[in-house]
């Protein structure tokens, strides 16, 4: 039965693909060479508008050195870039981020990316939106043909919080006074 | 004539609750640990507060041992029912600390959205926050995926917690003994575990060029969602953040791993007869339906002109399905472009969600056993009516060897599959009393209701309160598969009304 299924699903398949106009669709047209300034919110609300695009934000994650001669990295153009939360920024929504491929002559050289213990270096990116690459599988990032340090990185600190820590021991102390207490009574 | 529920029955829940908040307050040890070696002060303060928390919970409720009375069949299903509460409400301590939070709603929104494997978050600058917290997010995926419950009955409750596992949805019994099942599991889990870090890190230090420790951290964390079928991911971007089909494929195998049921990892590991548990319904019924709603939407994205190339369909295509199925919810596309995912495309994701994986695994959903058996009994009545009277059709069906469709199973698989469809309908028309489209309201519901937690866009931190309830409800009724819920509520009822 499941060998039928597969069959007919295949054929339905294969006959509703070849007609689809998005799967013969050919490579986009050239377009005039022109840097459009963006947002990183801009590029995720209409990602196929792009093409050449001049985008600011942080770098945040990971600085993935790729054997291909490439460095990956999040660019993030949220308000967490200007106003991290550990440094007094306020809750703005969930991050905005994009790949980006950064090739290796280009890359600075940055110590540490955003995250935790950091506020990413602040960047201008210039560079290619490959909006679903072919090439790529149809992932969406940033070629990067230009890198601007606009702001280096910037240290994250976090004290103790005393006043959980403080009921914490309290309430651990409590549960092991009336646990042992329990067991007493028990034996 | 309902009964009141005696001092007795509430000793028998309040002791066997207690132990499993006992449990997860030694749990918390783990991040704890994490916060203090990383040096993450904040967070390491609001984990010991957490820890005290369920520790002192934990023992209040155990203080008085039941006498002589064992656990039945009803204390077990309000347990598991009150453990999946609890354990997110306290659970969220951490995370409602952190500072990520706009309030300790959607904290407890993340708690349960992480026990329940669900995925959906309304957490905000994910991309800072502290590993330890991150860490907890996962584990949560952990100890919900394989089971509180289980987990407590593996260490303490022997045979007595037949009952609390069945509440947990956790239907299969592997081996002889409760115990020796649940253990099984962990075993199974654990194993699992070691080889998804090795090989999750691998590729992300040697094919993404992380860092050793960075390599590790990505690895644990996404075998965490994976396996567990949970869809949080360490960055905002999801798995697109790591820009490599090789992570996605590998990642995508311990995702289906995980939305496979223990009793066919049994049968494939250790049974004479490895290759019989293929001959299952269940596995058919599952094989069966990811192949059709992976047919749906590649030919919606097709249409939709999407993606240009036929392995560029393929490859977005293949792991949203797949991740729909097994009910993770990782995505490799943002929420602004799933929402686009419109016709065909919109239709297969969503029936994929809707569906499921395998019953006793992590996954959610209806799941593919009643989805076969739903089929079956369709096509028996089908033959019933049109075949001459004296005609005998065959109720058989193989699942670990050939058994039958009897009444009571198929009023049940029935009630509990128009139980979800109806879960889902009411979670879109609570999206649509407040202006979402349709589509996009169903969408989140079924991903809610089936603990997938792929997102459209509805569930961010600005959702209205009312729809935000409406999903943690959703995520709990759909883990627990309801009867422990309607236990609870029977139960609930009968201490105010009974006599």
């Amino acid at each position: 039965m499941t060998r039928r299924l597969l069959l007919v699903l295949t054929i339905l398949a294969s006959a509703l693909l070849a007609s689809a106009p998005g799967a013969v669709a050919a490579a986009p047209a050239a377009e005039p060479f022109h840097w459009d300034e963006a947002t990183v919110a801009d590029i995720l609300a209409e990602p196929e508008a792009y093409t050449r695009v001049v985008v600011r934000g942080e770098l945040v994650g990971d600085f993935g050195r790729r054997d291909d001669g490439t460095v990956w990295v999040q660019l993030n153009g949220d308000a967490y870039a200007d106003a991290p939360l550990l440094a007094g920024g306020s809750l703005a929504g969930a991050n905005l981020g994009i790949g980006a491929r950064i090739p290796a002559e280009l890359w600075p050289g940055f110590d540490e990316p955003g995250g935790y213990r950091a506020r990413g270096p602040l960047v201008e990116l210039q560079g290619m939106w490959r909006y679903h690459d072919p090439g790529r599988g149809g992932e969406s990032y940033l070629d990067v043909t230009g890198i601007e340090l606009l702001e280096p990185p910037l240290a994250l600190e976090e004290g103790i919080d005393w006043l959980p820590l403080g009921l914490g021991v309290g309430l651990l102390a409590i549960a092991g006074v009336v646990g042992l207490r329990i067991r007493r009574r028990a034996a | 004539m309902l009964m009141r529920p005696n001092l007795e029955d509430l000793r028998i829940i309040g002791f066997y609750l207690g132990r499993i908040l006992l449990l997860v307050a030694g749990v918390i040890a783990l991040p704890l640990l994490w916060a203090v070696l990383g040096r993450e002060w904040g967070p390491a303060s609001s984990f010991v507060l957490t820890a005290g928390a369920f520790a002192l919970l934990g023992v209040s409720a155990s203080a008085r041992a039941p006498q002589g009375h064992h656990l039945d069949w009803s204390h077990g299903m309000v347990v598991a029912a009150l453990a999946w509460l609890i354990v997110p409400a306290v659970g969220s301590l951490p995370l409602a600390l952190s500072g990520h939070f706009a309030n300790p709603l959607d904290a407890i929104f993340d708690a349960m959205s992480g026990l329940t494997t669900t995925g959906l978050s309304l957490l905000q600058d994910l991309d800072h926050l502290a590993p330890s917290l991150n860490f907890w997010r996962h584990l949560l995926h952990f100890l919900g995926g394989q089971g509180i419950v289980l987990a407590a009955v593996s260490i303490f409750a022997g045979g007595a917690g037949l009952s609390m596992l069945y509440g947990e949805a956790r239907e299969e019994k592997i081996l002889p003994s409760v115990g020796s099942t649940a253990r099984f599991i962990w075993w199974a889990s654990v194993v699992h575990l070691l080889f998804g870090v090795l090989v999750l890190g691998s590729v992300a230090y040697f094919g993404l060029g992380f860092t050793p420790l960075r390599s590790a951290f990505h690895g644990l964390m996404v075998f965490f969602a994976g396996f567990d079928t949970g869809g949080f991911a360490p960055q905002s971007t999801s798995i697109g953040y790591y820009h490599s089909a090789v992570f996605e494929a590998a990642t995508a195998v311990f995702m289906v791993a995980g939305a496979m049921s223990f009793g066919l990892h049994y049968a494939i590991w250790r049974g004479p007869h490895r290759f019989r548990a293929l001959r299952n319904l269940e596995t058919r019924t599952l094989a069966s339906t990811l192949l059709a709603a992976l047919t749906l939407a590649l030919v919606g994205l097709a249409t939709l002109g999407l993606y240009r190339t036929v392995p560029a369909l393929a490859r977005q295509g293949l792991f949203h399905v797949l991740s729909a199925h097994t009910g993770t919810g990782l995505a490799t596309v943002p929420s602004s472009e799933l929402v686009r995912w419109g016709g065909l495309a919109f239709v297969g994701v969503t029936l994929a969600m809707a569906l499921g994986g395998m019953a006793s695994s992590t996954a959610g959903g209806v799941k593919s056993l009643r989805v076969g058996l739903a089929l079956k009994i369709l096509k028996n009545h089908i033959k019933a009516v049109i075949l001459p009277d004296r005609a005998v059709v065959s109720q058989a069906y193989y699942q670990g060897g050939r058994k039958r469709v009897t009444p009571p199973l198929a009023q049940a698989v029935l009630v509990v599959t128009l139980l979800y469809v109806a879960l889902y309908l009411a979670g879109a028309v609570a999206g649509l009393a407040y202006g979402y489209p349709l589509q996009e309201a169903l969408f989140e519901s079924v991903s809610a209701s089936a603990n997938v937690g792929l997102s459209v866009g509805i569930t961010q931190p600005s959702m209205p309160v009312v729809l935000e309830i409406t999903y943690i409800l959703q995520m709990w009724l759909g883990r627990l598969e309801f009867v422990a819920v309607f236990a609870l509520i029977g139960f609930t009822v009968a201490a105010v009304r009974g006599r």
